[in-house]
């Protein structure tokens, strides 16, 4: 998946904005937005959270995670927990950088909030790239439970692909008691037929 | 906002399919639609179609153009609209572009992969209108194989039909349970069958051919 | 050497990945003459070996016939991964270019390429209009999940009016800045009137 798809998911994320106008209630597909009243309260997509600010026309109410306190805690909770911590939203990616863009000023100590994100994503960046291979050399399966989907998405196509090739290795091994190269290559794959030239 | 749609609900342990009728909101099949995305992006094979799907999304997606039409003077009801439509229309498109591209990749191992569940009475994992697509696009790489190959004396050999380009079904994928799964046998090469239960939510890497009854069953999605 | 220039051929698509370089009917030719002139020799020799074995001497083709064989399968692989590669990167064309090609690549192709193409065309078009009820879905476009509509701009130049698609007039000064509807925005920035402001 590209950045950008990864973003288009995380978008359907809900909000909480504080519009500046009023409206009835809007049918979107994806479910009815609204009403809007001047000064309270909504919940909305990210995606039209993102497009009403940009217009001037709602405050954002920052997700209760998006607080230095709570990312301190969490940041410590990743520091010393083995295992991958728990988020508190599957995007957190996501909605950090959107909010964080264009909505910095109704975050408070949006700068700090911005670092202690970054943090937790490099905290666990390193321990994926630690635990790959107890992921590799391990089972046929891995665990990758409470990684969010961008980085899940991170992993490829690196890891899957080295568990390809590990797994073919295996089966020729298998088949012909000794690793081989003469892996069935199917006809007209051309990447296939160059690679076996070069 | 609620439609009606069919919805073919596979079950894997008889051969018998049932057909079911469930009531979804309009939200539930823009849901359903990412997921159909996702699986088709991930799994290395073709999917059971769900033109149903699809269907109602774009009966939606006419419905919302008829009504802005009408749409005067307001324009952030309006530009909203407009952009839940692009939303829809992406992900619509790539869903059946995702599907184009496999089915092209994989042509002739698709149509032998039809042919044989229309002979065992099973239903199609691709609609008409894709399979019509496939069998053009199957003749006309044979006709320009066949046209390059005419100065070979005696029979013209048919090499691309006999060694097919096939999905490699045992490739790494992400997946999440959707709900508990009890005992997905997992093969290792060489080594004995072992056995793992799944928690709801649980996310795993693992070789396609052991979860892709899961996936197309409904009760796994990939990530 | 014998699958030599067959080789060739894999190398050529190879150094150009993504681009369709002139269609090689000199090489091609090379590559069907050295089939045909292999497939002759295993003919006389299979004849040869048939005699031999009448009359009682014994000269053993095998080995021969075997390699000869085995070239010429490596020759038909390659000129098979040549055809096809060439046609995939065709079909990539299609959904970049539409239906008509720019002359330049055009002038690359073979005949039967370019009835090909126009196949390919047809039934790719006959597919996206059976799509749903409404005439059809056109699916070389939408390629990229959609962006935010506005985008913040600076004003580099004292412009003046501008009229947006809608009809309502915004003032342009010098380093102001806007929200504006990306598609308004594209021209104005590729013009040099506007910059884009990326956060």
């Amino acid at each position: 998946m590209n950045p950008e798809e990864v973003e288009f998911l995380g978008e359907k994320q809900l909000i909480s904005v504080i519009p500046t106008f009023n409206s009835s209630t809007i049918h979107l597909v994806s479910g009815d937005i609204g009403p809007f009243r001047a000064s309270l309260p909504v919940n909305v997509p990210l995606w039209v959270a993102v497009n009403l600010k940009q217009q001037r026309k709602c405050k954002i109410q920052p997700p209760d995670w998006m607080d230095v306190e709570r990312l301190e805690l969490l940041k410590e909770a990743e520091k010393t927990s083995r295992n991958f911590v728990k988020m508190p939203s599957e995007h957190y990616m996501i909605e950090g950088k959107l909010l964080l863009s264009v909505a910095a000023d109704d975050i408070s100590r949006a700068d700090e909030v911005r670092t202690i994100i970054k943090d937790i994503w490099d905290i666990r960046m390193s321990k994926l790239r630690s635990s790959v291979n107890t992921l590799i050399m391990g089972k046929s399966y891995g665990n990758v439970d409470n990684l969010t989907i961008m980085e899940i998405n991170s992993m490829r196509p690196l890891i899957p692909h080295a568990m390809d090739q590990i797994h073919r290795m295996k089966m020729e091994r298998s088949r012909f008691g000794t690793p081989s190269q003469s892996v069935s290559l199917a006809l007209l794959n051309s990447s296939n037929v160059a690679s076996t030239f070069k | 906002m609620d439609i009606n749609i069919i919805e073919n609900t596979e079950n894997p342990q008889s051969d018998e399919s049932e057909y079911e009728e469930i009531a979804h909101t309009a939200a539930e099949v823009l849901q359903l639609m990412e997921e159909a995305w996702l699986n088709e992006k991930f799994a290395p094979e073709i999917l059971p179609h769900k033109y149903d799907i699809v269907e109602c999304l774009l009966g939606q997606v006419s419905h919302v153009e008829e009504n802005l039409s009408n749409v005067h003077n307001d324009d952030l009801r309006r530009s909203l609209h407009q952009m839940e439509l692009d939303r829809l229309r992406y992900l619509v498109s790539s869903y059946l572009r995702l599907r184009l591209e496999k089915i092209e990749r994989f042509v002739y191992f698709i149509l032998k992969q039809e042919e044989e569940r229309s002979q065992k009475g099973e239903e199609n994992y691709l609609n008409d209108n894709e399979l019509n697509f496939a069998k053009c696009y199957g003749q006309s790489l044979d006709q320009h194989f066949t046209d390059q190959l005419q100065f070979w004396p005696g029979n013209i050999p048919a090499e691309w039909k006999n060694q097919l380009i096939v999905p490699n079904i045992y490739s790494y994928v992400f997946m999440k349970a959707k709900n508990e799964i009890e005992g997905v046998m997992i093969n290792h090469v060489n080594e004995e069958e072992e056995v793992v239960d799944l928690k709801t939510g649980s996310q795993i890497l693992i070789s396609y051919n052991n979860v892709g009854h899961l996936i197309r069953n409904n009760q796994s999605c990939l990530i | 050497m014998f699958g030599e220039n067959a080789c060739s051929l894999i190398r050529e698509l190879d150094r150009n990945r993504g681009s369709l370089p002139p269609y090689n009917n000199e090489i091609l030719g090379e590559v069907e003459k050295e089939i045909c002139h292999l497939i002759q020799q295993n003919e006389a020799d299979d004849f040869e070996a048939h005699e031999d074995s009448r009359v009682g001497e014994a000269v053993d083709y095998t080995a021969t016939i075997r390699t000869r064989h085995a070239i010429i399968q490596r020759n038909l692989r390659c000129l098979l991964a040549y055809h096809y590669n060439r046609l995939r990167c065709l079909r990539t064309m299609r959904w970049e270019f539409g239906s008509i090609l720019p002359p330049d690549i055009k002038a690359n192709l073979s005949h039967s390429e370019t009835n090909w193409f126009s196949k390919y065309s047809s039934m790719l078009a006959t597919y996206m209009r059976s799509i749903g009820d409404d005439g059809g879905v056109n699916l070389t476009i939408d390629l990229n999940p959609p962006k935010a509509l506005y985008i913040e701009v600076k004003c580099l130049v004292d412009y003046g009016q501008y009229e947006l698609s809608d009809g309502s007039l915004v003032l342009l000064k010098e380093s102001n800045r806007y929200f504006l509807p990306r598609a308004e925005c594209e021209d104005l920035i590729r013009q040099g009137v506007f910059q884009h402001i990326v956060n």
